[in-house]
């Protein structure tokens, strides 16, 4: 026979708990797949995502939460999202908090025939047409989730050990703080002059063995974003009504290191109110894509996602490339790997 | 054998015969000898009939069963070490085939030839081929899987590699594929039933052997049993085994004072570990406990099935278990090394042991020796070894004519061998010395009719005696007397005497103290060997046991000094740890 095994498990035990509690939630303005799975408390990660829009509208739309898309317009945004968040337990739930930063660059092309003149910047005339451009730091943003239904407090790795999800409900808030760039001369700004934040109610159900290798995840996000006025834009007031979004993955894993997903994002709303007449249409866009993600090392991730419309309003093309590097940790963990490499 | 006893059980209707094994359940595991599992059903058996207190069988599975299915010595029946296992001067040697050979007929045969139907439904490994199985020795209906183990659903992998996949036969045809909803324990149940429905109605009584797989490795369970025991075991081994030794005394199972196993030196007191590793650990007992409680469940629908059809108060049911609990690292054994067939073998079946995976299709969890010292409390050692912890089984016996209901008998020295004699004395059968034209060994088992009716104690006197070989290992007892030698470091490569009376946990080497008892003895392991034509092994799987492990050393309760941790309860601890500290744990 052969020798009995004795301390073999133990350390079984420490790299499982590693990976796991190293698969933090990484939230980023459209959120993705596996945004809101819990970590246990104390890890800590941060994220820095690549992002690449590309958008021609042939009609009057609205995209993102809180940009305008000219119609007949062309725009490209290279943009990153810098992104740090933290697990702790909240009157006993699980809860993460998160800032994040983003910036960049964003070139748009308007053909002025089509806009409507409110939107035009000073000095631009009707039938002719404009390029503006910006850069820099846009608003940052903090995010406050708690798990409502489902997660347990994940304090120590006994808690991670025991921890098989089935339905989740979690509960988020965020708040931007307008201090991102911003000209009241220009039509295209990184930043917003407005307060502006989120309500979402994330939801999963985790089917499959809950197992690194095993895990499966069906997750529905629906949420709704509120803006305040915007006194500053080109000398007017800019109003819109909220966003209504709805976000889902169908996520599994196929090894141990690496799971994909399929995405579908949806928004609706957000109708246009300058100095109080309504402009434009509400928003109805449908995106379908799909991330792959690999964990590198039990600290490091790299996840890429595209998304591009393709069911709503057939008036916008738009594509969206993500490459995102997440970094996580936990002291405890970090300390154990010490110890085990002989540190 | 006694033909007053003999007629008193055939003259009536004789009685059915339902032989239950479980494969590698521990001494301590059942409720009724101390165990924290919940067994029910067999609980309730141990009332309405006997329990034993030193039953024993042989350390491993196929070796017992040779004797168990013979009445006579492992080393007559082919099975004189593990077919697996076999030795290079032992090859081609009487009693060394590795499977059951010719030399021997089964309780299966004699009882089918003298009027009873013979159902079997579980673990053979006794033969693969067409003349070796269960079929061809005397079952008139089976459902067996023919080799060691596997996994216990419908994927059907073998442990070893040079057979990829568990063949298994139905009425000695194979059977191609298994059900979707295949789990091993079950389909054994439904199997012993379907064969009683299926041949009641000409009135015949019949011989049922359910030899369960469970709970051997891998630790396979339903969905919905994986979490039957979640967090039960956190709190770690030595707890437990506590908790089961203080039971025990309670029940008269062991007597007070008498001097239990240590913990086995290689292994960590289970309160140093840190709760996470406990969880971790205690996760693989959970999974042990969950098939023993399923089993329970199932023999449960056995016992009602019989209770519906009006045959339970005439059925004589006997429960054992093949050997001790396993605390071999058989998965890693089998996986082999990177490269190697067993790791293909491996790779392609149970490669999966995530902590939420463990127990499901794809994975081979075990529970290791820290739990196997818990299931074979109060005993050292586990499977595989000659000590107490290898060889003493559970046996539990119910039925017409078996008197005592209730009691638990610590007298009788009984062995695995006699319950072929006994189940031909209670069929009114006797064992021949030949057999359809060829020459069959006698029995070397003591029947147990006198003792079931409460005209003895033990169908043993002082002067008797048993033996053991296996690996190499070897031991003899007689009365409270034994002698075992085992290869380093679970001995001493020489022979060491204990007082099983006082001493169960065979602690104290007595050789130097007792140097006559010790010759009397190694002079009955010479016998022994002379009578059962053993051959000692030139290679043994433990031969190299001793470069893997430390050499043993005395438990101190106090030592090292972790003094004030065991006071702080397990909860209290766990919140310690996980909450309000920042070490790793």
């Amino acid at each position: 026979m052969k020798r009995p095994h004795g301390y073999s498990l133990f350390w079984v035990l420490f790299s499982i708990v590693i990976l796991l509690s190293s698969s933090a939630p990484v939230l980023a303005t459209d959120d993705g797949a596996r945004a809101y799975w819990k970590g246990r408390e104390g890890t800590q990660v941060f994220a820095f995502s690549y992002l690449r829009w590309d958008i021609n509208a042939a009609g009057s739309l609205q995209f993102d939460p809180a940009h305008y898309i000219y119609p007949s317009s062309d725009i490209e945004a290279s943009l990153f999202l810098a992104m740090w968040g933290r697990h702790f337990t909240f009157f006993n739930r699980p809860s993460t908090f998160s800032l994040a930063l983003a910036g960049g660059n964003v070139d748009v092309d308007v053909d002025t025939n089509v806009a409507p003149p409110e939107f035009l910047p000073p000095g631009v005339v009707p039938g002719s047409s404009f390029s503006q451009s910006a850069s820099g730091y846009a608003d940052p943003n903090v995010s406050f989730l708690v798990n409502l239904h489902g997660t347990p407090r994940l304090k120590s790795n006994v808690d991670l050990l025991n921890y098989e999800p089935t339905w989740t409900l979690d509960a988020q808030v965020l708040l931007s703080v307008p201090i991102g760039e911003y000209d009241s001369a220009k039509v295209v700004n990184l930043g917003l002059n407005r307060w502006w934040g989120r309500i979402a109610f994330p939801m999963k159900y985790h089917f499959g063995v809950f197992s690194r290798g095993y895990m499966s995840s069906f997750e529905l996000i629906p949420s709704v974003w509120l803006f305040a006025e915007n006194d500053g834009f080109v000398g007017q007031t800019l109003k819109n009504d909220p966003l209504w979004q709805l976000e889902a993955h169908l996520t599994h894993d196929f090894t141990t290191s690496f799971f994909g997903s399929l995405d579908v994002l949806y928004r609706t709303g957000f109708q246009s109110e300058i100095n109080g007449m309504e402009v434009g249409d509400d928003v109805e866009i449908g995106n379908v894509g799909f991330t792959f993600s690999y964990q590198v090392t039990d600290n490091v991730s790299l996840r890429t996602s595209y998304l591009s419309n393709v069911f709503g309003d057939d008036n916008l093309d738009n594509s969206i490339l993500k490459i995102m590097f997440a970094y996580g940790w936990n002291p405890a963990n970090e300390n154990a790997k010490k110890l085990m490499e002989g540190n | 054998m006694t033909l007053a006893a003999t007629q008193a059980f055939a003259e009536d209707k004789r009685p059915n015969i339902l032989l239950i094994v479980a494969d590698d359940l521990g001494y301590s595991d059942l409720g009724s000898y101390g165990g924290e599992i919940n067994t029910p059903v067999l609980d309730q058996l141990a009332q309405q009939g006997v329990r034993y207190t030193d039953f024993y069988v042989s350390p491993t599975c196929s070796v017992t069963r040779s004797m168990l299915l013979t009445g006579t010595d492992n080393h007559i029946a082919g099975l004189g070490n593990m077919g697996e296992m076999t030795a290079p001067n032992q090859m081609g040697q009487p009693g060394y085939e590795g499977v059951l050979n010719q030399r021997v007929v089964t309780v299966a045969s004699l009882l089918r030839d003298h009027g009873y139907h013979t159902y079997m439904a579980g673990k053979w490994h006794l033969g693969l081929e067409q003349d070796q199985i269960p079929h061809a020795r005397g079952f008139e209906r089976d459902f067996s899987l023919l080799v060691g183990g596997g996994s216990h659903f419908d994927d059907a992998w073998n442990v070893e590699w040079q057979i990829p996949k568990a063949p298994y036969t139905e009425d000695g045809r194979p059977v191609e594929k298994l059900p979707k909803d295949f789990y091993s324990t079950k389909a054994y149940t439904d199997k012993t039933i379907q064969f009683i429905e299926e041949g009641r109605q000409d009135g015949k009584p019949f011989f049922a052997y359910l030899a369960f797989t469970a709970p051997h490795g891998p630790l396979h369970l339903p969905n919905d049993w994986l979490r039957r025991y979640k967090n039960r075991y956190d709190e770690g081994w030595d707890g437990i085994r506590h908790q089961r030794l203080a039971r025990m005394e309670e029940l008269g199972i062991i007597d007070e004072g008498v001097n239990t196993a240590d913990r086995l030196w290689f292994l960590p007191r289970s309160t140093s570990l840190a709760p996470a590793a406990r969880v971790m650990l205690g996760r693989t007992m959970e999974l042990y406990a969950g098939m023993v409680e399923y089993m329970d469940d199932q023999i449960g629908r056995v016992f009602d099935y019989l209770r519906e059809i009006g045959e339970y108060d005439n059925t004589v049911v006997i429960f054992i278990s093949d050997n001790g609990a396993e605390g071999n690292d058989l998965r890693g054994m089998l996986s082999g090394r990177v490269g190697s067939l067993g790791f293909l073998h491996a790779m392609n079946n149970f490669a999966e042991n995530g902590h939420n995976s463990i127990g499901r299709k794809g994975t081979f969890a075990e529970y290791g020796p820290a739990w196997a010292q818990v299931s074979m409390a109060p005993f050292r050692l586990y499977k595989g070894l000659l000590a107490e912890g290898g060889t003493r089984s559970p046996l539990i016996i119910s039925g017409p004519g078996v008197k005592g209901v209730g009691e638990l008998n610590k007298d009788a020295v009984l062995h695995v061998m006699d319950i072929v004699p006994t189940l031909l004395e209670l069929a009114g059968v006797q064992h021949p010395s030949t057999y359809k034209g060829r020459e069959v060994v006698p029995m070397q088992g003591k029947s147990w009719v006198g003792m079931l009716e409460g005209r003895t104690q033990s169908p043993r006197g002082p002067g008797d005696w048993l033996g053991w070989e296996l690996f190499g290992n070897r031991a003899i007892r007689q009365g409270d007397w034994k002698i075992s030698w085992h290869h380093e470091p679970f001995g001493t490569w020489d022979w060491q005497l204990f007082n099983l009376a006082k001493d169960p946990g065979e602690q104290y080497d007595l050789s130097t103290k007792l140097p006559g008892k010790r010759q009397e003895l190694i002079a009955l392991w010479d016998e022994y060997v002379k009578t059962n034509g053993v051959i000692l092994g030139e290679r043994s799987p433990f031969e190299q046991a001793s470069k893997g492990l430390p050499n043993p050393v005395p438990e101190f309760d106090d030592y090292p000094p972790i003094r004030g941790l065991e006071a702080i309860p397990y909860e209290k601890l766990k919140e310690l740890l996980g909450g309000k500290t920042k070490e790793g744990r």
